[in-house]
């Protein structure tokens, strides 16, 4: 013992203490006791008592191994070595430090890391007996056994219309209508809570809200989430999926299992086979061309993603070296890494059954035989150039890759697959990037080809409908590609398996003919009844999204730096019961809803002593006031708007429009404003808990966005008085102060509206245009909208251009904004002096959507010139199909004078007639002095639609068609109304509804309708 | 919900008769302390020079090898390809094996210290001897997509805190009507991965940047809606106060509610201040020229670099100003023209950005950062460009305590690989906050359990550049 105290112990301490000891564990080892130096790091053991020679540690001292030396700074003296040596020849013996005792036990856990609380079985408990007289459940036995621990009294029973509101907000993510609340308000029925909380389960309304619990944590979204952010088309699905699944109350481990095994459990069965898009969401590049690194970090973000959502474990931190402060391997992550390592993403499968695909497949088949012959035609075409491009897209591939894509697919193992199978993405990217109208240079080859194109539509009859596509992943094949752990002594190749703490059992795999079946085995386990943690981390999260907080407060960390249990045997009493009752997550919610703790009032403000015992009332002396979340909000303010579309499933929708937040939109980089100003996730990584933010510029766009003022006026419509607009929102009776702030407010509101300066007389109409006087633009009313195609055609003269770089605006239908829905629109301008584009050149500018679903802002500049003072004939061609706009210019004031053309090429747009703002003659939709035309617009139409050159008229008489036309030497008909200097930009509401709107927005922004409290 | 002690005013009124003192703190504790988590709590702060930040970003990536690091062997080996003793790199446009391309700039040393700068930089070169260069950046991101968000996030995807949300959690605002965080671009066009750039990614929405727009509105929803004036607005907000008044007065625990009521008088106040901040009218004609702002070339970008001053002088912690926005310092071909446009669209304006800030005392508080999200390579793309270059690329910091007229680390003799005190994004972000005097091993946001820090505990700080 003296040898070791002042030789060995010195000695590990000066060498190895540094990296492997109590702070840092390299290569998973700690030498600080013999405990953790026989049962070893990464690599295996790092000593064996008595046998120098087999101990790792000598190995690595000694040099001896050129991949294995120790320490890495430089070999220590022989002297330092042998010391060494001996203490293991003697049998390495380590003295027993009775302080500082350290039990380790098989797989190297220590007895206090296997006794942690979240890896005990789940037990079977039997509710405290309390013997007080309150609650009504078992549940309330556990909440009331501990308060009266805790010496808190549970708060009183919140009213009934405190309880209908919670109950639909809670299960529907709506506020109850007037109908709803009367009906259980004045139900005496004394089982009415009961029945209203079977009644809201039992609406498809139920999956709507629950749902997007779900796919908050599988991190669900529509859009690649890199640069691109490509639009997922076939994402939605698995949405409708989630929903549906809720709604019929699928048991959790079959959902469990569908999601992560579907394929293999039934891969012909569409509705399942949908569900493995839960490992489709990770963010992807299309063009990344580090192959094998995009495709380590998708299997990373799945490893990481199931072990946080299913196990509640932090996975994530033991794939670089040992959790730090779990009892979690380097080797678990790879063990469940292994589980998603043969993981293939395909793009070839159809959302069917085999019998519609077979039906289709020969379908296509007679489309295919009747047109073969066209089709060889139209590829002899453009394959030569389609050709091209996929090359030089293929050779920036590293030549391993390239090779990988070049081998026949029968002849590719698993990995190159996978890999080969993203190559092809990227080729696929830039074979679509051909587009033949705009591709083909050879204008005979173009007409040739347009000639075939109609042909070939001839036998549209024949061809049958696009069948779905399935966004959702197989195995790469029966056998799976390697999963190494890099560690010093090379790689290890590491099987599948379950975190070695729980469960270290040897486990069995059956492979399919064309599945590794592992993933089927993880299901299985997940799902396994006797699972400590999943079936848990399961019911914690039902019991936080009832309370805001779960059991575990940290409902993705069930591990030592996640919180303790405050109710354990709560927790293991509702896991039984859920497990045992068939994993039903409404006979759960039942539970839950039916107690009396569900059903306490959150209106009750802590004492001196509540305060001091428990501010964050963890033991439920009352319910948790909350926010309402993002989606919550805004399906909220179109249900008392009146606007709310129930249009359930499909295809997703734009967020500014009315349909329910889970059916909007999900771009992962161009998040709706509302729904991200009140802190809806980003769709990037796994999310347990919303956070409830308050910030100056969200209030700037409660107060200023369209959105809700939209909404507001929307309400001010359809109510009658100020007690409408109360039990609208807050479905109750405003109180008589209430009452009378609001009249006051109104009140104020008209009065001022009412002296409102009258608007100046209006001079003639041919004056032209000019800023600072009555005739500054001209608003036009139209009933038809132009489309993504259609015609501008005027006479005009410019008197000036900006000095600067500002333009003059001949037309618009656009407020200038370029961020929303709202905004989408166009305009067409004259440059400045100043401008990058060089002065008086016609451009326009145009907001829509792009083929990713973007929104887009394009300029389109004809480099056309045109002179101050002079008559011109200004044609504008917009096509969207054809991606280019056509100008066409015409000096009328040179007899003779030919027309100057131009085609600008533009990305494809579309929705561009969908913004908010009206059309301009002369300026935007909003007033800005210096963008103003200055001179003459004699006369102005829009035509929709494609027009043929024939129709275009120097003489505006002959104008017969347009969406309208406006002539300025005609009478001022009404469907146009100047706007000058002084007047409103927009035509404006009567003061009552103006001033109702105004107040239905500041209820609609109140704490009242935003919190639960 | 956390119990916070906080002195909460009884009303608008008394609120705002309590905003002359020391308001800025208490509005944002108020703001953020109620939010999932508090702010750290005080942090052992080092005494550092840097109080702000104005972050330079070339996006789209600049070239080192043009600019600030000379490779005299490039254009001695120009045409063959990378020697055998040169590891081939993956590059984003796979541009391993291309030719080296030669460096066409005319190269002089500047100043006291004696700096190498090439002729695209020569007015920021007369500011040699306050640039710290430092010449062994690295990055993971070999795109942009990567790239951009790595150097702002430290992390190759989203959904972590940026560097300024990080700044802004750390040291709270200075201005109580001004976000802590802004941004600026210098076109319409969306920087490459969108909002989330600045973004609070994990942390509560107080800390993400916001983004400011030079012309007209400053910050999108700040004007009144259609046809409402300042006075109905004002009407609005005390309707709305007196509401919410009356709801939290028998719910005085629930600090959200009063929070939010200080939140629209903030939006209020920042309807009316945030034009003031952005308008230049007040500055006279021969600052506007300092930054350029008289040549069109130079004064988008000019424009920018004074609004970042004001911003700056206005107590605003962390100002990112993006050149290029969208890729357009990517220069996969035509290198030439492409960076001698935009080499002089920045020069001047950061020039001037420096003497500015130097003359008015502020270059000490304010870190000056330069750089993109990587370098480019010495083999050429499609004859006359260069490929992305992660693994070796410059960037410079000036003021904010920051020693100048050194360089730092240095690239291999190609300028390809970072091989001397190699700095990886990780350690730059720990440097940057070195810089403002935080240990970013202290500056803990606790996320889903984990202890977050704005390095994922792998950055070191580099603490030669004092």
């Amino acid at each position: 013992m003296t040898f070791f105290e002042n030789e060995v112990r010195p000695l590990l301490v000066k060498r190895c203490y540094e990296c492997h000891s109590d702070t840092k564990q390299k290569g998973g080892l700690r030498v600080d006791h013999i405990g953790y130096l026989k049962s070893g790091g990464d690599t295996g053991p790092a000593l064996v008592p008595g046998k120098p020679d087999e101990s790792a540690l000598i190995e690595a001292v000694r040099y001896a191994n050129e991949d294995f030396q120790m320490p890495p700074k430089g070999k220590l003296p022989d002297a330092e070595i042998a010391i060494m040596e001996n203490w293991i020849k003697m049998g390495a013996p380590w003295p027993e430090d009775p302080a500082k005792k350290v039990v380790v036990t098989e797989g190297g856990f220590t007895q206090e890391q296997r006794n942690y609380w979240a890896f005990q079985p789940v037990k079977k408990v039997s509710p405290p007996n309390t013997g007080g007289s309150w609650g009504r459940s078992d549940v309330d036995r556990f909440i009331a056994a501990k308060q009266s621990e805790m010496k808190l009294k549970p708060a009183p029973e919140a009213d009934r219309h405190e309880l209908v509101r919670r109950v639909y907000f809670d299960l529907h993510g709506l506020p109850p209508t007037k109908d709803q609340v009367d009906a259980f308000v004045n139900d005496k029925d004394p089982r009415a809570y009961e029945r209203l909380i079977d009644e809201v389960l039992a609406s498809p309304r139920y999956g709507e809200r629950w749902a997007q619990h779900w796919l908050d944590l599988v991190r669900y979204a529509e859009s690649d989430g890199y640069n691109q952010d490509a639009y997922r088309p076939h994402a939605w699905p698995y949405r409708d999926y989630v929903i549906k699944s809720f709604n019929e109350d699928k048991p959790y481990d079959q959902f469990v299992r569908e999601q992560l095994a579907g394929d293999e459990i039934a891969p012909d069965d569409p509705e399942v086979l949908i569900a493995t898009a839960f490992m489709r969401h990770p963010v992807y590049e299309y063009n990344l061309r580090d192959i094998r690194g995009q495709w380590d970090l998708i299997v990373t973000d799945m490893t990481d993603t199931a072990g946080e959502l299913f196990l509640g474990l932090s996975m994530g931190c033991a794939r670089c070296h040992n959790h730090k402060f779990d009892p979690i391997l380097q080797k678990d992550y790879y063990r469940l890494r292994a589980f998603f390592t043969p993981v293939h993403w395909r793009d070839d499968l159809k959302l069917v059954t085999p019998a519609e695909k077979e039906a289709f497949d020969q379908q296509e088949a007679k489309w295919m035989a009747a047109t073969a012959e066209i089709r060889a035609k139209m590829d002899a075409l453009t394959q030569p150039e389609i050709d091209k491009r996929v090359k030089t897209w293929l050779v920036s591939f590293p030549e391993d890759l390239q090779a990988m894509t070049n081998k026949p697919a029968d002849q590719r193992d698993s990995l190159e697959k996978q890999l080969a199978g993203l190559c092809k993405r990227q080729l696929d990217f830039a074979r679509a990037s051909f587009d033949p109208m705009k591709d083909i240079k050879d204008e005979k080859a173009k007409t040739e080809y347009k000639a075939l194109r109609e042909a070939l539509n001839k036998f549209d009859h024949l061809k049958p409908e696009p069948l779905p596509e399935a966004f959702v992943v197989t195995d790469a094949g029966p056998k799976a590609p390697a999963n190494k752990l890099q560690t010093r002594k090379g790689d290890l190749e590491i099987e599948p398996g379950f975190p070695a703490i729980v469960d270290s059992a040897p486990l069995k795999i059956t492979p399919t003919k064309t599945s590794t079946g592992r993933r089927t085995a993880l299901a299985e386990w997940i799902t396994r009844s006797d699972n400590p943690l999943s079936t848990r981390v399961i019911v914690n999260r039902v019991w936080q999204y009832h309370f805001g907080r779960g059991i575990v407060g940290s409902s993705s960390e069930f591990g030592t730096l996640g919180e303790l249990p405050t109710h354990p045997a709560l927790l293991d009493y509702l896991t039984k019961k859920f497990v045992e009752g068939g994993w039903h997550f409404k006979a759960l919610h039942r539970e839950i809803m039916l107690s009396a703790t569900y059903q306490q009032t959150a209106r009750r403000e802590p004492d001196e002593a509540v305060a001091k015992i428990d501010p964050a009332n963890r033991y439920l002396w009352r319910f948790n006031p909350r926010r309402l979340d993002a989606e919550q909000v805004r399906d909220a303010l179109l249900a008392v708007s009146g606007e709310l579309d129930l249009t359930a499933g499909g295809p997703a929708s734009d967020g500014n429009g009315t349909r329910r937040s889970i059916y909007t939109r999900k771009k992962r980089n161009s998040p709706n404003d509302l729904l991200l100003a009140l802190d809806m996730p980003a769709g990037f990584t796994s999310i347990a808990e919303r956070q409830s933010t308050t910030t100056p510029t969200q209030a700037l766009q409660l107060l200023n966005g369209d959105w809700l003022r939209a909404r507001a006026r929307h309400l001010a419509l359809r109510s009658k008085s100020i007690e409408d607009t109360w039990i609208a929102v807050l479905g109750r009776q405003p109180t008589e102060q209430e009452r009378a702030t609001a009249d006051a407010f109104l009140k104020t509101q008209m009065a001022r509206v009412k002296q409102a300066p009258p608007k100046n007389e209006i001079a003639a109409n041919d004056q032209g245009f000019k800023v600072n006087t009555p005739h500054e633009r001209l608003l036009v009313s139209v009933n038809d909208k132009e489309g993504d195609e259609f015609t501008v055609e005027s006479i005009v003269k410019l008197d000036s251009v900006d000095k600067n770089a500002e333009l003059r605006t001949l037309v618009s239908h656009w407020d200038g904004g370029k961020a929303s829905l709202e905004s989408f629109g166009w305009s067409i301008d004259v440059t400045g002096q100043k401008s990058r584009y060089k002065p008086r050149n016609i451009l326009m500018l145009l907001v829509g959507e792009d083929e990713n679903a973007n929104i887009s802002y394009q300029v389109a500049a004809s480099d056309i010139h045109i002179e101050v003072g002079r008559r011109y004939h200004l044609v504008v061609q917009v096509s969207s199909a054809r991606h280019s706009i056509t100008f066409t210019v015409r000096d009328l004031d040179t007899p003779g004078a030919k027309a100057e053309s131009a085609i600008v090429q533009i990305e494809r747009l579309s929705k561009l007639s969908q913004g908010a703002s009206p059309i301009y003659l002369g300026g935007l939709g909003k007033r800005n002095p210096t963008r103003q035309w200055d001179g003459q617009i004699e006369a102005l139409r829009i035509v929709s639609g494609q027009t043929a050159d024939n129709m275009l008229n120097a003489d505006p008489d002959q104008w017969k068609s347009g969406i309208f036309i406006w002539r300025a030497a005609d009478p001022l008909r009404s469907q146009f109304t100047w706007s000058g200097a002084d007047s409103e930009a927009a035509p404006e509401d009567e003061p009552l509804v103006k001033a109702m709107t105004s107040l239905c927005q500041v209820l609609l922004t109140s704490n009242q309708f935003f919190y639960l409290h | 919900m956390h119990c916070h002690r906080y002195d909460l005013p009884n009303s608008r009124r008394d609120f705002l008769q309590t905003a002359g003192c020391g308001f800025g703190a208490v509005a944002l504790a108020a703001l953020m302390g109620e939010q999932a988590h508090a702010a750290p709590q005080q942090l052992p702060q080092r005494m550092a020079r840097a109080k702000s930040v104005i972050f330079l970003f070339m996006e789209g990536g600049p070239s080192h090898l043009d600019t600030f690091d000379r490779k005299p062997l490039l254009n001695e080996l120009a045409g063959q390809s990378l020697p055998a003793s040169f590891k081939t790199p993956l590059t984003a446009a796979g541009e391993g094996k291309s030719p080296l391309l030669e460096c066409k700039r005319t190269w002089k040393q500047h100043c006291q210290g004696g700096l190498w700068i090439s002729d695209w930089f020569t007015q920021v070169a007369r500011h040699a001897d306050d640039l710290a260069v430092i010449h062994s950046c690295a990055s993971s991101g070999i795109n942009h997509a990567g790239g951009v968000c790595s150097m702002n996030t430290g992390s190759l995807f989203g959904g972590r805190p940026s560097l300024g949300a990080w700044a802004s959690y750390g040291l709270g605002t200075e201005n109580k009507n001004l976000p802590a965080f802004v941004v600026i671009k210098d076109s319409e066009s969306t920087v490459v991965n969108g909002v989330r750039n600045w973004g609070a990614g994990f942390m509560p929405a107080v800390y993400q940047g916001v983004e400011f727009h030079p012309d007209g509105t400053p910050i999108k929803y700040l004007d009144n809606p259609k046809g409402v004036d300042r006075r109905e607005q004002r009407e609005k907000l005390d309707l709305l106060g007196k509401l919410d008044h009356d709801f939290n007065a028998s719910r005085a625990s629930n600090t959200e509610l009063e929070a939010r009521i200080r939140g629209f008088e903030l939006a209020y106040q920042m309807q009316a201040e945030a034009p003031g901040a952005v308008d230049l009218s007040k500055e006279t004609a021969t600052t506007k020229k300092l930054y350029g702002m008289d040549d069109a070339a130079t004064a988008t970008f000019g424009r920018n670099c004074l609004l970042a001053r004001r911003l700056v002088e206005n107590g605003v912690r962390f100002v990112q100003l993006y050149s290029g926005a969208g890729s357009k310092w990517d220069s996969h071909a035509g290198i030439e023209a492409r960076h001698s446009q935009l080499c002089h669209s920045v020069d001047r304006p950061i020039a001037g950005l420096l003497s500015d800030l130097k003359a008015r005392g502020l270059l000490e508080e304010t870190l000056v950062i330069w750089g993109g999200e990587f370098g480019r390579t010495p083999m050429s793309e499609k004859g006359d460009g260069r490929d992305h270059n992660p693994t070796g690329f410059t960037m410079w910091m000036a003021g904010g305590g920051v020693q100048g007229g050194r360089t730092h680390g240095a690239t291999d003799e190609l300028g390809l690989y970072a091989v001397e005190d190699r700095l990886h994004v990780h350690d730059l972000h720990a440097t940057i906050l070195h810089l403002l005097g935080i240990d970013h091993t202290k500056l803990i946001y606790p996320h889903m359990g984990r202890p977050e820090r704005i390095d994922q505990n792998e950055g070191r700080p580099y603490t030669k550049l004092v």
